[in-house]
């Protein structure tokens, strides 16, 4: 009985040094990011370039996707000036990495919204919200419309 | 994974629960414990590993207990329960409040510490309770040390309770754990709680959910002191029929699987006191205070200052549970200054009042706490409720308040008459009369759960407000 428990206390030992291991590479895999907000915003909006976009406030991050900028950490929100025009970039920096379900289910009825405005008549904007990108990265959301998604995506992954 | 959503009514449940009524007796809990860990692993595909170090090293940790408890080594006895409430608070500390003890800190100290604030794993202020609650049960020779693995892994992971309660303590499931029986009524009233949990989230909270996020999303110059109220007064309704609504349908499992949770939730806004109001809200985590923390302080039985240590200790760690911000202790705090001053300066009074003023009073408190709660800081809370008594208002009432007064003043009607026991009453009195009129409350429940289904298919908005504890 005492080798067996000796056995049994042993591995409890063994499960906090794994707990700690765990943890440690919880730490260093840099899947959450406490990069600022406005630095990552400041970063990617410089990619795109202000001529087409400028920033929205909360109510049109709701009217437009249907979200609580309340509820996350931080959200920021470019849009076009023009209803016909479909360029807009949203970041959203999440409370909680649970949130990202809820955002991506929001973005995504946000793009088939647009598709289905403007499939039919506007083949430019179509291939435009066809090239989007979506990109989640931890607690970090990036939905880009624009013909320079791409440059985007990357200047946010490296503002992370 | 949560309750409320296609995937878990359509497919998850119905699978269990096949699974659970074909298996023998003795694998019942074997089901329950892998489905569990499955539907924690949907969400937490990572933080499934904490589950189980929890699970395998609270079990460990009780055997120990009572090892060395029978070899008469008190000394042993002591160091092995205090490592393992150590280890619980420290894993807790660790993923709940790293980010913000290390925010706090670099906003005093001259360095800046790297902050990496880690995703918060679902569920772990409630599992950590309940291991807790079993090592200190065992601890204290309450209950009998669990020696079955299954059995103790279903108790901390089963997945009815497991991402939002109620905190079932060990000592209420320790016998139904071995042996339980389903019958078919159990079944058929855990399916009527789970509807009735289902319908307050679905149909209740999302929709008045709906009318706070857009109030919330206002510039705080355009709010009037209308809006300011209306705001606060959904946030009111939609956190009590979100969690309560949450609690109900984890019962409801509960009951189909066998086991008898606790009820969560008593009509809490029916209340004529704060004290009152905190013996109907969140009922198995003020239990869980009372039992664990504020009964081993000595309660109520010990000088006067000490008793209003004790409670202050008590909120303020209530307030800390719900989250890792200054605006949850303050809500905590407020309470427990509240309670003492209801206790020694008040109560007299108040119990001369009439009933309606007393509810008034309850109420209008309640829900001023609650901006404390839904507010993202400190700042933004003193703000909103600057509005609502006119200062930094857009005045009094403006179009945008009418507006949503207007469009939601009959769902608010309906969670007035859901708040009260009156509705649930007469509906029960009325099904017990005649059974005859069984078909009735059937069609109620398909009715229900038909309105349910077609708003989780239909609507993406599904928040959950108690997922971030």
């Amino acid at each position: 009985m005492k080798n067996l428990m000796k056995g049994i206390v042993g591995v409890k030992y063994v499960l906090i040094i794994l707990l700690f291991i765990f943890i440690a590479g919880l730490l260093s895999s840099g899947e959450i990011s406490d990069a600022k907000l406005e630095n990552v915003t400041e970063k990617v909006v410089k990619e795109v370039g202000t001529e087409k976009l400028s920033a929205a406030d909360n109510r049109m991050v709701k009217r437009l996707f249907g979200i609580n900028a309340n509820d996350y950490e931080g959200v920021s929100l470019y849009v076009a000036g023009s209803n016909m025009e479909v360029e807009e970039l949203l970041i959203v920096k999440l409370k909680d990495t649970v949130q990202s379900e809820s955002v991506e289910a929001a973005i995504q009825g946000r793009l088939e919204r647009q598709l289905e405005s403007f499939e039919g008549y506007g083949p430019e904007q179509c291939k435009l919200l066809n090239d989007h990108v979506l990109d989640v990265k931890g607690n970090y959301i990036l939905y880009v419309v624009d013909k320079k998604a791409k440059a985007a995506d990357q200047a946010f992954q490296k503002s992370l | 994974m949560i309750f409320s959503s296609v995937f878990f009514v359509f497919l998850f449940l119905p699978i269990v629960l096949l699974a659970y009524f074909i298996v023998p007796g003795k694998l019942k809990n074997v089901v329950i414990l892998i489905s569990s860990l499955i539907f924690y692993a949907w969400g937490e595909p990572v933080y499934i590993v904490l589950m189980i170090f929890s699970i395998v090293y609270n079990y460990i940790a009780g055997i120990e207990i009572d090892y060395h408890r029978e070899e008469g080594r008190d000394g042993r006895v002591k160091f092995v329960f205090l490592m393992s409430v150590v280890v619980n608070l420290l894993i807790l500390g660790f993923f709940k409040y790293y980010g913000f003890v290390i925010d706090n800190l670099n906003h005093i100290l001259p360095i800046e510490i790297p902050n990496r604030a880690l995703a918060l794993p679902i569920g772990i202020s409630f599992y950590t309770f309940q291991t807790l609650s079993y090592v200190i049960d065992v601890y204290w020779g309450n209950v009998k040390v669990q020696k079955n693995l299954i059995y103790f892994g279903t108790y901390i992971s089963m997945f009815p309770q497991l991402i939002a309660g109620p905190i079932v303590r060990y000592a209420d499931v320790e016998e139904q754990l071995s042996d339980r029986r389903v019958s078919l009524a159990k079944i058929g009233s855990g399916a009527a709680w789970f509807l009735r949990g289902l319908g307050k989230k679905v149909l209740l909270a999302n929709n008045i959910g709906m009318a706070y996020d857009a109030i919330a999303a206002l510039p705080g110059d355009e709010v009037s002191v209308l809006a300011a109220w209306i705001g606060c007064a959904a946030y009111t309704f939609q956190i009590y029929f979100d969690f309560s609504g949450y609690s109900d349908m984890a019962i409801g499992l509960g009951r189909m699987f066998g086991f008898d949770f606790m009820k969560n939730f008593d009509y809490p806004y029916t209340s004529t006191s704060i004290t009152e109001f905190w013996r109907r809200w969140h009922i198995s985590l003020g239990s869980w205070f009372r039992e664990y923390v504020y009964i081993p302080l000595g309660g109520n039985r010990v000088s006067t200052p000490k008793h209003i240590r004790n409670l202050f200790v008590v909120w303020m760690l209530t307030g800390l549970w719900h989250g890792a911000a200054w605006n949850f202790i303050f809500w905590g705090i407020y309470y427990g200054v509240l309670l003492m001053v209801e206790k020694y300066l008040f109560m007299d009074i108040l119990e001369r009042l009439p009933r309606i003023i007393r509810h008034i009073y309850t109420m209008l408190l309640v829900m001023i706490g609650w901006v404390f709660f839904f507010s993202p800081s400190m700042g933004s809370a003193v703000a909103y409720i600057g509005r609502m008594f006119g200062i930094g208002a857009a005045g009094l009432v403006n179009p945008t308040a009418v507006y949503y007064l207007y469009n939601y003043i009959l769902l608010f009607l309906v969670l007035i008459i859901c708040s009260v026991p009156y509705t649930y009453k007469k509906f029960s009195g009325f099904m017990q009369r005649r059974r005859s009129r069984l078909g009735v409350a059937i069609a109620a429940y398909v009715a229900i759960f038909v309105l349910s289904a077609a708003y989780l298919v239909n609507a993406t908005y599904n928040p959950f407000l108690y997922f971030r504890f």
